[in-house]
């Protein structure tokens, strides 16, 4: 008897992965990706070539970028939403690739693990008001295994004997990473000398970057342009080059520039039956599977789900619950900067080399209490980066009128490219029901479908956690040997929204991680799916992205997104290990 | 279950459909536009018009316009010491960003992996990306407008980038003229910084929006764009540029830059009053078609 067929919507971190099982073992698989495929060869017996290059411009031209002109999103605050009003934005709200590999063409490529206690926040925290925390249905012991042949395959660099007892203990590890660390990064070496003379314990930063030849890819050369950049040389692992590239090897079929606009389900409304999509050409077609999965990034999930809406599921598919589209995460990020009278060249490497846990919490301090909280979390930070060329000068031409000579002067200096090294914390959200995806009333795409419309406030957790780490951040980055200060930035992803167009939303744009939208849970009338992902009323319909995450933790989501979609495919396909 | 043919819709004949349509879209647009094979370069900076000339898109009074804005966006000599924005070619790669569709493919993707500086034999840079179907509608609005074509207003009118520079460059000489009885060009540069630098004058700010984010981009980009001429733009803020294939060695990654990048007394103090101004806004993202084009609603 054949094995069940496979349809999966997306191809970045979620669907590559659950892509390469299946067709590992034997599946039909096909994958449908709505933008188009920027690596030549990719698929075929010779190697992977790569249409990206050390060129700041192309990114800015939406490359490989959806383009809010054919796509755009809208958005507005909770209290907006609240008062009736359909949207106070239009354009660009956390611009992830649209491209063949996802949001991992141009990723950081971190991959810390999420914590034990990040499994179990509600068990072992309790509740916060105001947010919609849960317990995971499983544990990091369950996710374990899948972690380690993820770190396997993606090809990931650290070094255990260095990382944190702390660490281990909540994410332990049963063996070294298969690459050691990159060459470390000068101003994150700085930084992290601040940081132990103020007892904290960096580390070298896992992440699936080529630190020698590994997987038939060549090893990093520390280009610079790493995180927001394709890697012209493929020496950074992801969705496309470590995972579709052999599952489309193994016998899958991409199909590029195809847009699935609906899951289709049986007449009783209990099983998936394939996808609706427009082809290339713009084309209606169907396509039949006997499992659907569904990893198209929480915001677009979400969107088709709802899209996609029957008689039997008339509030979207897998909506009983009503938390389908709800409790949308997407980290707040907290930055400092040390300024330095060296060249620190933060920016030559791959985005950082080092990273500390030290305020990941739970912490319960006064600060917590005063502002009504058990306790404060922050998150995993991102040591010592800085920008390149291009980059600086937007940023100093942010400031109106500062163009002409105090520009070249600017430049010249290269202050913010060579004298600052940053140090960025992965902040935790909390999951609120407010904070939610829908599908706008009026605004259409391009192929003619409501846009996602992405209702939003911080929660008062996020501005203390905020407002309580920020300081020991900047007390960090001034510790550093030969810093002149530290500073700490106004935290963009907690700005209401209200301000001019372009300010608002920088900061929800700018975080590439989003979680929530389609939450598991082990009771239906609360979650989304099931343990594996399964749409709890839709027995063959799986979600494998970000969607399905109940908290956000406070650290890189893809390692976690990956691992999840692991299990998700291994339990449709029943497959061994690697 | 019967999955579609395999191949219909594999990464082979994805490719060779893009070649296909940028052929059949090259014959189909001959006799309306004049299109331009970009084979190197050399040949853009060769095409380039001189001063007083047309551009490809902008008038010889337009080019010359936004020669005056560029050169105080970002002065060369005698004001400032080293090029400025018309030694590095930034009108004229502006003007044919403008023009972008005139070429086959078009100026909007620099191609990749790596240009000839750093140890490759080719410029893959000068062969830029085809845009397939969808990319080209997105660019034709950006840069076209949606001129009330239905297929380009499924989420309300967009002004183009043309339409912007156009009426922007005239706008400028419509307040030189009002207020000084002179066009724009004719004013000494403290003048054209006043109109430049009116807060209040919304039309004139739309404009600066735009081309200040392509004078940056032309500027600081890579060559291939057709600006940073002689790498201009690399050379005197000791930018390496593009460093792929060669990379940096551990030793360049793992230590402090040359001595001569040290930051002097004036600079650390002026850094640390104006950093946290500058470093916590957002970059400009070049949004101002959105707020202009009834794209936005509210």
């Amino acid at each position: 008897m054949p094995k069940p067929s496979v349809i999966i919507v997306g191809s970045g971190a979620g669907a590559s992965v659950a892509a390469w099982e299946l067709s590992r073992t034997g599946h039909e698989v096909l994958i449908f990706e709505k933008g188009r495929n920027l690596l030549p060869g990719l698929g075929s017996k010779g190697k992977i070539g790569s249409l990206f290059g050390n060129d700041e411009v192309k990114p800015g031209r939406y490359f490989e970028n959806q383009d809010p002109i054919l796509e755009p999103r809208t958005g507005r605050t909770q209290k907006q939403a609240r008062n009736g009003v359909a949207r106070s934005f239009v354009g660009d709200i956390n611009d992830l690739p649209t491209t063949v590999g996802g949001g991992t063409v141009h990723w950081d490529a971190k991959t810390p693990r999420f914590w034990r206690q990040d499994f179990k926040g509600l068990s072992l925290y309790g509740p916060v008001a105001g947010a919609n925390v849960a317990d995971w249905p499983l544990t990091y012991d369950r996710l374990s295994p899948f972690y380690d042949e993820v770190e396997k395959h993606l090809g990931v660099q650290g070094d255990v004997t260095k990382m944190p007892s702390a660490t281990l203990a909540q994410a332990p590890r049963r063996r070294q990473f298969p690459m050691k660390p990159n060459p470390p990064m000068y101003g994150g070496s700085l930084l992290a000398e601040g940081a132990r003379t103020l007892g904290y314990e960096p580390y070298p930063f896992p992440m699936a970057v080529n630190s020698r030849r590994y997987g038939g890819r060549p090893a990093c050369n520390s280009c610079g342009f790493c995180s927001g950049w394709g890697c012209p040389i493929n020496a950074r692992g992801g969705a496309a080059v470590s995972w579709l590239h052999h599952a489309l090897q193994a016998g899958a079929v991409l199909k590029p520039r195809s847009f699935v606009f609906r899951v289709d389900l049986s007449s009783n409304g209990r099983r998936a039956i394939g996808v609706s999509y427009l082809d290339s050409r713009g084309i209606k077609r169907r396509a039949r599977a006997d499992v659907v999965i569904v990893a198209a990034s929480a915001i677009e999930t979400a969107r088709l789900l709802l899209m996609s809406a029957t008689p039997k599921h008339p509030d979207g598919i897998g909506n009983r619950s009503g938390q389908l589209g709800r409790n949308l995460m997407f980290h707040f990020f907290t930055i400092a900067f040390g300024l330095f009278q060296d060249d620190v060249h933060a920016w030559m490497g791959p985005s950082t080399t080092v990273t500390l846990d030290d305020f990941v919490g739970p912490d319960r301090t006064p600060a917590a209490s005063a502002a009504g909280l058990p306790y404060l979390k922050g998150g995993i930070c991102e040591v010592g980066g800085s920008f390149p060329l291009l980059s600086e000068a937007g940023i100093y031409s942010a400031v109106p009128n500062t163009w002409g000579r105090q520009h070249k002067e600017l430049m010249r200096l290269g202050m913010v490219r060579r004298h600052i090294a940053g140090l960025s914390m992965v902040g935790e959200d909390m999951p609120q029901e407010a904070n939610r995806v829908d599908l706008d009333p009026e605004i259409r795409d391009v192929y003619g479908f409501p846009v996602p419309r992405v209702t939003r406030s911080a929660h008062r957790f996020e501005l203390a956690a905020s407002a309580y780490y920020g300081p020991k951040l900047a007390a960090l980055c001034a510790a550093a040997p030969g810093s002149l200060g530290g500073f700490m930035l106004p935290v963009a992803t907690l700005g209401e929204l209200g301000t001019p167009v372009g300010e608002a939303f920088a900061g929800i744009a700018s975080t590439a991680h989003i979680m929530g939208t389609a939450r598991m849970g082990t009771d239906p009338r609360h979650s989304v799916t099931d343990g594996f992902g399964r749409v709890h009323d839709v027995e063959n319909l799986v979600l494998a992205d970000g969607s399905v995450f109940v908290s956000a933790g406070g650290f890189n989501p893809t390692l976690t997104i990956m691992a999840l979609a692991l299990r998700a495919a291994r339990k449709i396909g029943g497959g061994k290990p690697a | 279950m019967p999955l579609e043919p395999a191949g219909a819709g594999s990464l082979r004949s994805f490719h060779m459909e893009v070649a296909r349509r940028s052929i059949l879209k090259a014959a189909g647009a001959l006799g309306l536009l004049a299109l331009v094979p970009l084979e190197r370069l050399q040949s853009l900076a060769a095409t380039a018009p001189g001063p007083g000339a047309a551009g490809r898109f902008l008038t010889a009074h337009e080019m010359a316009t936004l020669r005056a804005v560029c050169a105080r966006f970002i002065p060369g000599p005698p004001e400032d010491p080293d090029p400025g924005a018309l030694e590095a070619g930034v009108p004229e790669a502006i003007d044919l960003l403008l023009a972008a569709f005139t070429f086959d493919p078009p100026l909007i993707h620099a191609g990749g992996p790596f240009s000839n500086r750093a140890g490759a034999r080719r410029d893959d840079f000068a062969r830029f990306v085809p845009l397939d179907a969808l990319a080209e509608l997105g660019w034709r609005i950006r840069i076209e407008g949606s001129r009330g074509i239905k297929r380009r207003e499924f989420a309300g009118p967009v002004v183009g980038l043309q339409e912007i520079y156009r009426d922007g460059l005239a706008h400028l000489d419509a307040r030189a003229n009002s207020l000084f009885r002179m066009n724009f060009t004719a004013l000494p540069g403290p003048a054209q910084d006043l109109l430049l630098s009116d807060q209040t004058d919304g039309d004139t700010q739309t404009f600066v929006g735009a081309a200040l984010s392509n004078s940056l981009d032309a500027m600081y980009g890579p060559p291939e764009y057709g600006g940073n001429r002689q790498l201009v733009g690399w050379r005197y803020t000791a930018w390496p540029g593009d460093s792929q294939p060669r990379g940096f060695s551990r030793s360049q990654v793992s230590n402090a830059g040359p001595n001569g990048a040290r930051l002097g007394p004036a600079a650390i103090e002026a850094a640390q009053r104006f950093l946290p101004a500058f470093v916590g806004r957002p970059a400009s993202r070049e949004q101002f078609w959105l707020a202009r084009a009834g794209f936005m609603r509210a």
